[in-house]
């Protein structure tokens, strides 16, 4: 309590945020491996700049591993060079053990392919590294992942798995320098110093706090209380309250506690649970949680029942724990029900706002569980169906083919080792390993070195584009829902994924991101209410920017529109029947030079000109409704995949 | 070695504990499917598997860890070796192996050695994740967004207990029985109905939304995470007495009789569901016994099948795959019917 008083009175938002964000990386110092790690969503700026710069200057081993890495450095394999020079297997560390005790740093973290998430996953939650082709035993390694996401708020972001297992999540998104400059001039007694950020414990500081770290406890109380304020959140996954227990363990140790308080359990709110919350909670006083959440621990403090024999309460700050064992006996209780409250409250405040509007229309959940990504690789990938292997330099995405090597080495083998070129293979023939040991050598030459190909079948996501508006929802919502049903069943079938566009009133939202759960769509389908007017043009634009994102993924994304073409409300959500129409056509446009297959069907019981049209402009096939059967829309549907095929 | 939490301290989930018992009981019962949210506790009730098992003897020097009783057919090595010789045996924890879901091709199935292609220009086979896993389980987390190209290579080896690999100049055979143990969750994306089948028993998990119980689970945890050794030595009793019960269970497995009235109840139900093939039927009965042995009856009952039939019928029926309704009711509501008829 005390504590509040050093503080700034109530800190502008933003800055609470980046006291945050600097707090967590003390964490990390104090204990790299214990919560998982970081996961920073900021775009790349001096905020984050600024961040990393400081986390550079932890003085923590720190290795970072670019998005190209391959399997083999990144879980230690073979030192091709070493090998290929002395015809021994000579195996290096991958980048994994290298970071033991310390931390991964992943840069661009949301682009990471599977591939190298789920090894990297598996070595994060069992503390070691899968045994690989070329050691047998696991070796041990237990690091921090500080995962650095740029992901803009409408991507995909990291993939689930991983981001699960990170503890903190930090958003600095709408961090401007401004505010961290104003945070500087504003907090001037606590740890940020102006220029350099110096956040470095001592070593003696780091070691006291470690050591306190290993006895903190927490209490029954403080235990529900997290649990509750989790499960009152939303959050499902048990994983998250055990994270946040130790992201408050080390928060304590680092202010020099051995027993949690309020301020460890709201940092633990903030930064672990409320990033991830997905519904709100259910009773307590959520609107007018404003301000101040963790200075309300007031409802018991005032009158400590056992007398707290502690001379030196005073000092605990932001920074440099002191040492001397201050006693625990945290004198106030407050009780379960309390804490849960306030954890609740300091997770809510520390929501932003655009999120919450997600949270409110429940779409909070869909966007964040999204990891829709995985199972689908590019085309080119490292995996599939093998195919001949051809002459090309190893390195980055091409691998060594070990026997077309050697195939294309062996006719050459005498010629090579009766007059050897190279000066080194020279020097090693006339080592001391002698002649026998050199004619069990085989000399390679980078000529002759081959690469594995691979064919892997490019996946695709349908994006139905669905008109839920009142000209459409009056007539046949219903049967275009039916209509998409059986089109989610051929893709079922075909294995792709979907994802669902709605559009009504004034603006079109990703009903659902891409998905290979039917279950979901069907789901998010059937839920779906109709009324409104008809902003097409939004939804070609929607749909287009989800095409965009697909494509980069690696994915061939097909759109099928269920609409009658009457856009009357235009681009900027406003009424308008003309303007709509030309905005529509002119995203018709967009998706037409976009060069993606499309098919409209035309759900208007008159079919007239209007939605061919803009068929028309999309390079779309047309396919009138009133006609169709069920059965026919699938085989129109095949149509438009099979000219690619 | 990373230690794993002690199976007997998991709380809850009595289910997917019980069905992961069944199947130590018996492994021919095919593997376990565990569907479920993140952060159930999927992945460590699997990876405390080990704990359950006992040691078993292995042929010395065997890269597919043969037992010495019977060497499998197709093991290179143990074919090769002397008839006449003394078989060597050594002891070995029963292998837990996990198969990430990036994992390349010939991670899996083995390929070339590299070192001796090299060194000695020798073209040998270097065994993959299904040779380790030979006489062990595979566990693959996040089964359902695995590649395609992985499932056709995993139907095929779970289903023949053999890996043929016919790659890179290569061509190797070698026994890979193990127990295909699969998590994952649902929403994001369903399992080939091929690979569905292979799996014996399917789990359904949920978070648990009782408080107490979950500040429980909490609780286990830190104390797991704060002093692993000293919380497994706390809790190696009860792993020892559940272990004891398995191997109790597995002695009592070959006497467990199944009546011509349970066989008729198994078929029946089977039956009603419409479920493909005889293997529903062959699973049941497999896995109902195995409870029976595991309860210490030596006659199958009733309720056995009750508890039984769920797991090792619910992801067989034949489905709307928009249907989102548990099939597990189902089993339930058509085994009433079966029973009260």
């Amino acid at each position: 309590m005390n504590r509040e008083a050093s503080r700034p009175p109530a800190p502008p938002e933003p800055l609470e945020r980046w006291h945050d964000a600097l707090t967590a990386l003390q964490l990390l110092q104090l204990d790299p491996m214990g919560f998982g790690g970081i996961c920073l969503r900021a775009p790349h700026g001096p905020v984050r700049e600024r961040w990393l710069q400081a986390l550079a200057g932890l003085g923590l081993n720190t290795v970072k591993v670019p998005g190209s890495v391959d399997t083999e450095r990144l879980l230690g394999g073979i030192d091709l060079a070493h090998t290929l020079q002395t015809g021994q297997l000579r195996t290096q560390a991958g980048l994994l053990q290298q970071a033991d005790q310390g931390l991964v740093c992943l840069p661009m973290a949301e682009r990471l392919a599977s591939a190298l998430l789920a090894p990297l996953v598996q070595a994060l939650e069992q503390g070691q590294v899968p045994p690989t082709r070329h050691s047998s035993a696991p070796t041990a390694t237990r690091f921090g992942v500080v995962a650095l996401d740029e992901s803009l708020p409408d991507e995909p972001g990291l993939g689930a798995a991983l981001q699960e297992r990170l503890g903190v999540w930090l958003d600095l998104h709408e961090l401007s320098p401004h505010d961290l400059h104003a945070g500087t001039a504003l907090a001037p007694a606590t740890d940020t110093d102006p220029d350099a950020l110096q956040l470095q414990l001592s070593p003696a500081a780091l070691a006291r706090a470690r050591e306190r770290l290993a006895q903190v406890q927490a209490s029954d109380d403080q235990l529900q209380a997290l649990c509750a304020a989790a499960l009152g959140l939303g959050i499902g996954s048990l994983r998250v309250p055990s994270l946040a227990l130790r992201v408050a363990g080390a928060h304590a140790a680092l202010n020099g506690r051995s027993a949690l308080d309020a301020d460890d359990l709201g940092f633990a709110a903030r930064s672990v649970l409320a990033p991830r919350a997905t519904q709100w909670p259910a009773e307590p006083s959520a609107p007018e949680a404003d301000a101040a959440p963790p200075e309300d621990p007031s409802p018991a403090p005032e009158a400590p029942p056992e007398p707290p024999p502690e001379p030196g309460e005073a000092p605990p700050k932001d920074q440099e724990p002191n040492d001397d064992a201050q006693d625990p006996g945290p004198p106030p209780e407050p009780s379960a029900e309390d804490l849960q409250e306030m954890v609740v409250a300091a997770a809510l405040a520390s929501l932003p706002p655009h999120m919450l509007d997600a949270l409110m229309t429940r779409q909070g959940a869909a966007s964040h569980n999204t990891s829709g990504r995985s199972g689908q690789t590019r085309a080119g990938a490292q995996r599939g169906r093998p195919l001949p292997p051809r002459p090309g330099r190893p390195g980055g995405q091409a691998r060594l083919h070990v026997l077309a090597t050697l195939r294309a080495a062996a006719p050459k083998q005498k010629l090579r080792n009766v007059a050897p070129p190279a000066a080194h293979s020279q020097s090693d023939a006339a080592s001391s390993l002698g002649p026998a040991r050199s004619r069990g050598r085989v000399a390679i030459r980078a000529e002759d070195f081959h690469i594995q190909r691979y064919q892997q079948r490019a996946s695709s996501c349908l994006i139905l584009a669905l008109d839920a508006s009142g000209s459409a929802a009056l007539q046949r919502l219903a049967e275009a829902k039916g209509a998409v049903e059986l089109l989610l069943q051929q893709s079922y079938a075909r294995r792709d994924s979907v994802c669902i566009v709605a559009f009504r009133g004034a603006q079109a939202q990703l009903l659902l991101p891409m998905t290979r759960s039917l279950v979901r769509a069907k789901r998010a389908m059937t839920g779906l209410p109709g009324g409104g007017g008809t902003p097409l043009a939004l939804a070609l634009k929607m749909a287009h920017e989800q095409a965009a994102q697909l494509q980069r993924q690696g994915v061939t994304p097909i759109l099928v529109v269920l609409s009658d073409g009457r856009a009357n409300v235009t681009l900027q959500g406003l009424g308008g029947r003309a303007q709509a129409q030309t905005d529509a056509h002119n995203w018709g446009q967009q998706w037409r030079l976009s060069g993606h297959r499309a098919l409209w069907i035309d759900t208007s019981v008159q079919p007239d000109t209007q939605a061919q049209q803009l068929a028309n402009t999309m390079g779309a096939s047309y396919l009138p409704m009133p006609q169709v059967q069920a059965q026919r829309m699938a085989h129109a549907m095949e149509r438009v995949r099979s000219p690619l095929a | 070695m990373a230690l794993t939490f002690p199976f007997a301290a998991i709380v809850g989930q009595d289910e997917m504990t019980l069905a992961i018992q069944v199947v130590a009981v018996d492994p021919t019962v095919g593997g376990v499917l565990v569907l479920g949210d993140r952060g159930t506790g999927k992945s460590t009730a699997v990876r405390a598997l080990a704990d359950l098992l006992p040691p078993i003897a292995v042929v010395k020097g065997c890269p597919y860890r043969c037992d010495p009783a019977q060497p499998a057919n197709a093991c290179p090595f143990c074919q090769a070796r002397n008839p006449k010789s003394k078989v060597v045996t050594e002891r070995q924890s029963v292998a837990v192996v996990d198969l990430p879901l990036g994992a390349t091709e010939d991670r899996v199935v083995g390929a070339l050695d590299l070192e001796k292609a090299l060194s000695q220009g020798v073209k040998e086979f270097a065994p993959g994740l299904l040779a380790q896993a030979h006489r062990g389980f595979l566990y693959i987390d996040e089964v359902n967004l695995l590649d395609d190209h992985l499932v056709d290579l995993l139907i095929d080896v779970a289903a023949s207990g053999e890996n043929l690999v016919e790659r890179e100049g290569l061509s190797v055979r070698h026994p890979a029985r193990f127990v295909l143990v699969g998590s994952g969750n649902p929403e994001e994306g369903e399992l080939r109905p091929q690979l569905l089948d292979r799996f014996g028993l399917s789990v359904q998990v949920r978070t648990p939304q009782d408080l107490a119980l979950r500040v429980q689970i909490i609780k286990r945890r830190d104390a797991f995470d704060k002093d692993p050794a000293g919380f497994k030595a706390q809790w190696h009793k009860d792993n020892q007495k559940l272990q004891k019960r398995i191997l109790k269970a597995r002695e009592l497995l070959a006497q467990v009789q199944v009546s011509d009235e349970m066989l008729m109840l198994c078929a029946r139900l089977c039956q009603q569901l419409g479920t493909d093939g005889l293997r529903a039927e062959l699973t049941l009965l497999r896995a109902t016994r195995a409870y029976a042995a595991l309860q210490g009856h030596s006659a199958v009952k009733p309720e056995h099948l009750n508890s039984m039939a769920p797991l090792a019928l619910r992801h067989r029926l034949r489905r709307n795959p928009l249907d989102d309704t548990d099939s597990g009711a189902r089993v339930q509501r058509s085994l009433q019917e079966v029973l009260a008829a």
